[in-house]
């Protein structure tokens, strides 16, 4: 019993998963058995869609000890210009509008990485920059216009089918399996570990840090393409601010800043762990705009009480090496 | 400083005037000489009463340029002074709309953001372990959540006494107030960086904080008091942006952390920790002003502001980074 309590408190993924599941049930009985049915559950997959999938590339990119703010940045100019390819009747296809919003993405992603791998810049300072520069990218290529619902339609419609739940689900697939048992994944974790004993070991840091931004800003490129086709409309100003979203998913999830600790499992549990909270808030009382104050709070409290239990469980591994 | 060995011990070397040039500074002089001549150039209208007639609207964020040195000094980050001008701002309109004298207003406001700087150094000095970023992230939407909740389903509030605010939007002379607070804050925090023990503290701190501890700095106690000080200077900052706004909304400070973050930078200081200094951050942040307010002149879309800022600065640092990697190279040989 003491073992098994032992495991559950020390492992973040358990706890959070525990916590998850009381607190839907909760919910639950609140609302009136109305909360698990199939169309909500599938709204709060769908409006988070595009938080749960950039959560992935920021995944990574924490492990590596970095972080990457630029995101929706790229977010912006990815969807931005597939939008108005669309507005100027150029090309309707969606699986193409996909590939391209993937393409400008990884570009960016790209930059980011040669930036921070080979000029040493600070992946902070670095993607500050590029958030600047992709964000405003967005803007002047939009001119001041806006690719509105008439113009998306044929892309929206995928949209509104189960696209996004596939893409979705075959993102976490691709990512648990690569993080846990391909080459790739363990070097990610090498790097945020100790990241002169793995140079030493012979891992190329340079090539891994540069793929880890790459794919970051591919997966920001699909966010892009999801938003117009979700949302139904492109603007310049999408998703502003979001980025800080994604990280919190991450950090919720378990993931440290500091790098090196982090499970894909996590980070999607960290991901709905909010998205339940913001469905549940209309349902006990509280007005929408109490959302963010509450998301605030729930950020501090999480990491509060990881820093708590992890004192605690250095304290008990002294005193039992004591004995 | 001559010490029993005869030897002299100076914090500042001794630089020629060529050297000077070539620093950092220099060469932001230097850019902040081309923004005005190009700004000139390219706009009739960039004369220096217009120039004047449209700063107040972006100097209040320099008033946070100096504090966020100080952070980013320490090797830290507070990314959520953005929400603690919005959270001052409203405090501030309530207040005034409540009938209070205006003093008292301006009193409540920089206390708002002294309160919402001191949370910040409190949790990061009680758990010493957590990430800067993260705190102030989880402030950052905290402090706009409050905000949000108070202003209500609405959003915006606007201050009905503005012609209080009147002091603080005079001119003297052609200059606008604002732009005297800006000189004052800069005096006093690049003297107390430069020349005070405070300021010493602050980059050995930066430099290697564990040291410093064993140094017998109270690391705590200063990272309380900097958080604080970033805090009251959104405060203030939030009262000059009443100034131009005379209303909160839930957007007031939206993104000035980041604003505020690449003028500390692009000015040289290292995100990394103690390296960098106030006069750079000060030069950098006067030049972005003036590209914001010339292209704002000249006919162009408003938004190519956004990637001058960020190509100018990954390329600052780039170029800092590339010189040190061949200064590196040059020792390497030598050796």
């Amino acid at each position: 019993m003491k073992a098994f309590l032992r495991k559950i408190t020390g492992n973040h993924e358990v706890t959070l998963g525990i916590i998850l599941v009381v607190l839907f049930i909760v919910v639950d009985i609140l609302s009136g058995f109305k909360f698990h049915g199939l169309e909500n559950i599938g709204d709060i997959f769908k409006n988070n869609a595009l938080t749960l999938i950039m959560s992935l590339g920021m995944l990574c990119v924490l492990i590596t000890g970095g972080i990457d703010i630029s995101i929706t940045g790229t977010l912006a100019f990815a969807g931005m210009t597939i939008g108005l390819l669309q507005k100027y009747n150029i090309i309707h296809n969606t699986l193409l509008l996909f590939v391209i919003a993937v393409a400008i993405g990884g570009a960016c992603g790209l930059i980011n990485g040669l930036i921070i791998a080979k000029g040493k810049v600070s992946p902070i300072i670095c993607t500050l920059g590029a958030m600047y520069i992709y964000r405003g990218l967005a803007y002047v290529i939009s001119n001041n216009q806006w690719a509105s619902g008439e113009d998306v339609t044929s892309f929206s419609k995928f949209g509104n089918s189960a696209g996004p739940y596939i893409i979705l689900a075959l993102a976490f697939v691709i990512y648990f399996v690569v993080m846990k048992w391909t080459p790739f994944g363990r070097k990610v974790y090498a790097i945020g570990s100790n990241r002169e004993a793995a140079r030493i070991s012979g891992i190329n840091v340079d090539r891994v840090e540069i793929a880890v931004y790459t794919l970051m800003g591919v997966l920001a490129g699909l966010a892009g393409a999801l938003s117009v086709s979700i949302y139904g409309s492109a603007q310049p100003n999408m998703q502003t601010g979001k980025e800080m979203d994604v990280i919190a998913a991450c950090v919720i999830g378990g993931v440290a800043m500091s790098g090196g600790r982090g499970t894909v499992v996590g980070t999607l549990l960290g991901g709905i762990f909010y998205a339940v909270v913001y469905k549940a808030l209309p349902l006990v009382g509280l007005e929408a705009i109490w959302q963010n104050l509450i998301k605030g709070v729930i950020i501090l409290g999480v990491v509060i009480i990881n820093v708590l239990t992890q004192r605690a469980m250095n304290r008990q591994a002294l005193a039992r090496r004591e004995i | 400083m001559a010490g029993k060995s005869g030897r002299t011990i100076s914090a500042v070397p001794q630089k020629s005037i060529l050297k000077r040039l070539l620093s950092w500074e220099g060469a932001l002089v230097l850019i902040f000489i081309a923004v005005l001549v190009m700004g000139r150039i390219m706009s009739p209208y960039f004369t220096l009463e217009n120039v004047l007639r449209e700063m107040p609207k972006y100097l209040a964020e320099i008033l946070i340029v100096f504090p966020m040195g100080f952070v980013l000094i320490m090797g830290e980050i507070d990314i959520s002074v953005g929400s603690i001008v919005c959270l001052s701002a409203t405090v501030a309109c309530f207040a005034g709309n409540a009938g209070l004298p205006f003093p008292l207003v301006m009193l409540i406001c920089l206390l708002t953001g002294l309160a919402c700087g001191l949370l910040n150094g409190f949790i990061l000095t009680r758990w010493p372990e957590l990430p800067p970023m993260i705190v102030t992230l989880g402030t950052q939407i905290i402090f706009r959540g409050i905000a949000e909740v108070t202003l209500g389903s609405g959003g915006s509030l606007s201050y009905v006494n503005s012609k209080d605010l009147g002091i603080l939007s005079k001119t003297l002379g052609p200059f606008p107030v604002a732009f005297f607070a800006v000189l004052i804050a800069a005096a006093i925090f690049i003297v107390v960086l430069s020349t005070s023990t405070f300021g010493r503290k602050l980059y050995a701190i930066g430099s290697n904080r564990t040291a410093a501890k064993y140094a017998g700095i109270k690391v705590s106690k200063i990272r309380l008091i900097v958080y604080g000080l970033a805090g009251l200077m959104a405060g203030m900052c939030a009262l000059f942006i009443l100034t131009t706004t005379f209303g909160a909304n839930t957007t007031t400070g939206q993104n000035y952390e980041m604003d505020v973050i690449a003028m500390c930078v692009f000015g040289g200081i290292a995100t990394t920790g103690g390296k960098g200094n106030l006069f750079g951050a000060l030069i950098a942040g006067f030049s972005i002003v003036c590209l914001r307010i010339a292209l704002g002149l000249i006919n162009t879309n408003p938004q190519l502001i956004l990637i001058i800022i960020g190509l100018l600065l990954i390329i600052s640092v780039l170029i800092s980074g590339i010189s040190q990697m061949r200064g590196k190279k040059l020792k390497k040989k030598k050796a």
